[in-house]
């Protein structure tokens, strides 16, 4: 079965749905037409140039190439991770790439050489499109842990001071904000698993079927890159959190404040 | 007899600016001090300088002539209880709060009984009804008595106090009065309170972060 092609004026004509919440909008009082556009400009660039790369990936499908690739995904999303969660990259940027890339390492090692199998471990098929969407809900997850973590010891610091007069190691006195982070990080893939295929069809599943899949081989790969995707995040997290400790504190194991971006 | 507290011609700069220039003074055990001044003249400081919440720029702070350091901050910290205006009790309920400490490694194995929670509680005049309230549901001078008890509970022998009588009426001033008659407590506390100044031995004055005097049993 093979998916029908979507030819140049018919995604033309896909554009022009755009006019309808535009219109909408624009009826409501709010002014977006720029941001609209720039959004949509920008997701079709992307994606073009995403095109472009993922043919030339698949056309050479060399080890290096594919590792090189990875390893640019995994810096993009290092400083991105530092800059959404609003922390200087200078003091983290090592922590943040040595946890999101073990943490991606090891999940599509696993999916890829111990499930899936294919002929190639490197088959760039299966490598970069499945690092690909693990990096991308892992970026997530890190985010929500490192934001959540250095909010709450900023926000708390009499409580933490606390801690630390009251005997507490570093360790000890930050445990009660780290594990609040890191279940902060981890609970929208929980509870997405949790109603995966009940409010709405995956979008992987979706594209599989689409692209030709039965349906069961869909969604065998979909509970695949789920805990993957959950895997890698709760990985990623702990790693990212705990490595971050030693940067982000002085030597008495007060919290640098120039670590923090300020607003 | 050695002191317990020695700052060695201190200064601390806290965002460029200095809060602390060339303090030193002597705290030896037994002593009961407090440090007077306007607001901003550094007295809070002094105590989380000797905490190392605050960054010393120059001299050194000893304790128990071992210098301040990063590995000697923790002995410094396990080995003083500190109680500000408001403290923290970090925990649900009082009871949690009274053992938070024991859950850590440094006191791990020294959890007191619960007759010796109600002995300390009755020291300081608290009943043992309290252990079962939410910690955010005490007053300010139930907090300050919690703390205190906290202390006592592990047996501190320094106590840096921040203002410690301020949400205290004259009953329980008078319970932390006693408590801290003791000989073998030493203090180091910030106050105002005029009381508090009579129970000290000695009164360290500060003016815009310098020691400008020290006074002993009325005596400059």
């Amino acid at each position: 079965m093979e998916t029908l092609d979507i030819e140049l004026p018919r995604m033309a004509l896909l554009y022009g749905l755009c006019l309808v919440p535009w219109l909408l909008l624009w009826l409501v009082g709010l002014r977006l037409s720029r941001d609209i556009g720039i959004s949509i400009l920008r997701m079709s660039i992307q994606l073009a140039l995403v095109g472009i790369y993922l043919k030339m990936l698949f056309d050479l499908n060399q080890p290096w190439l594919n590792g090189l690739w990875i390893l640019v995904m995994l810096l993009v999303a290092d400083l991105s991770i530092l800059r959404r969660a609003g922390l200087k990259a200078r003091y983290f940027v090592l922590a943040t790439f040595i946890a999101i890339a073990l943490s991606i390492l090891f999940s599509t090692a696993y999916l890829v050489v111990l499930v899936i199998q294919p002929a190639h471990y490197y088959d760039a098929r299966y490598i970069v499109p499945l690092a690909g969407m693990i990096l991308g809900n892992c970026l997530q997850g890190n985010v929500i842990a490192l934001e959540r973590f250095y909010s709450a010891l900023r926000k708390n610091e009499n409580e933490y001071a606390t801690f630390l007069m009251l005997g507490a190691s570093r360790w000890e006195a930050v445990r009660p904000y780290f594990r609040d982070a890191v279940k902060a990080a981890i609970n929208p893939t929980i509870a997405g698993m949790a109603t995966m295929g009940l409010v709405s069809l995956p979008g992987m599943m979706t594209g599989q079927i689409l692209g030709g899949s039965e349906p069961w081989l869909a969604v065998k790969y979909q509970i695949a890159i789920m805990i993957c995707i959950f895997t890698s995040t709760t990985l990623a997290c702990i790693i990212n959190l705990r490595l971050s400790l030693n940067t982000a504190f002085n030597a008495f194991d007060v919290l640098r404040d120039e670590v923090i971006k300020k607003p | 007899m050695l002191p317990i507290i020695r700052f060695d011609h201190v200064s601390v700069s806290v965002y460029e600016k200095t809060i602390l220039s060339d303090i030193s003074f002597s705290l030896f055990p037994g002593q009961k001090a407090v440090l007077c001044g306007k607001s901003g003249s550094g007295k809070s400081s002094v105590l989380r300088a000797l905490l190392g919440l605050h960054p010393i720029t120059s001299g050194t702070v000893y304790f128990q002539e071992q210098p301040l350091s990063s590995s000697s901050v923790q002995a410094i910290r396990s080995h003083t209880s500190y109680i500000g205006q408001e403290p923290m009790l970090g925990a649900e309920t009082v009871r949690e709060a009274l053992l938070l400490p024991f859950q850590f490694k440094t006191h791990r194995g020294h959890r007191p009984t619960e007759a010796q929670l109600i002995e300390v509680l009755h020291r300081l005049q608290l009943s043992s009804d309290i252990l079962s309230r939410e910690s955010n549901r005490v007053s300010g001078g139930e907090k300050q008595r919690i703390a205190l008890a906290r202390g006592l509970l592990l047996g501190k022998k320094l106590y840096l106090l921040d203002e410690v009588t301020s949400a205290l009426d004259a009953q329980s001033k008078q319970v932390v009065f006693d408590v801290f008659s003791d000989p073998n407590l030493t203090v180091l506390s910030v106050a105002h309170d005029p009381e508090w100044l009579e129970l000290c031995d000695t009164i360290f004055e500060l003016e815009a972060g310098r020691l400008t005097q020290v006074k002993r049993n009325g005596n400059t």
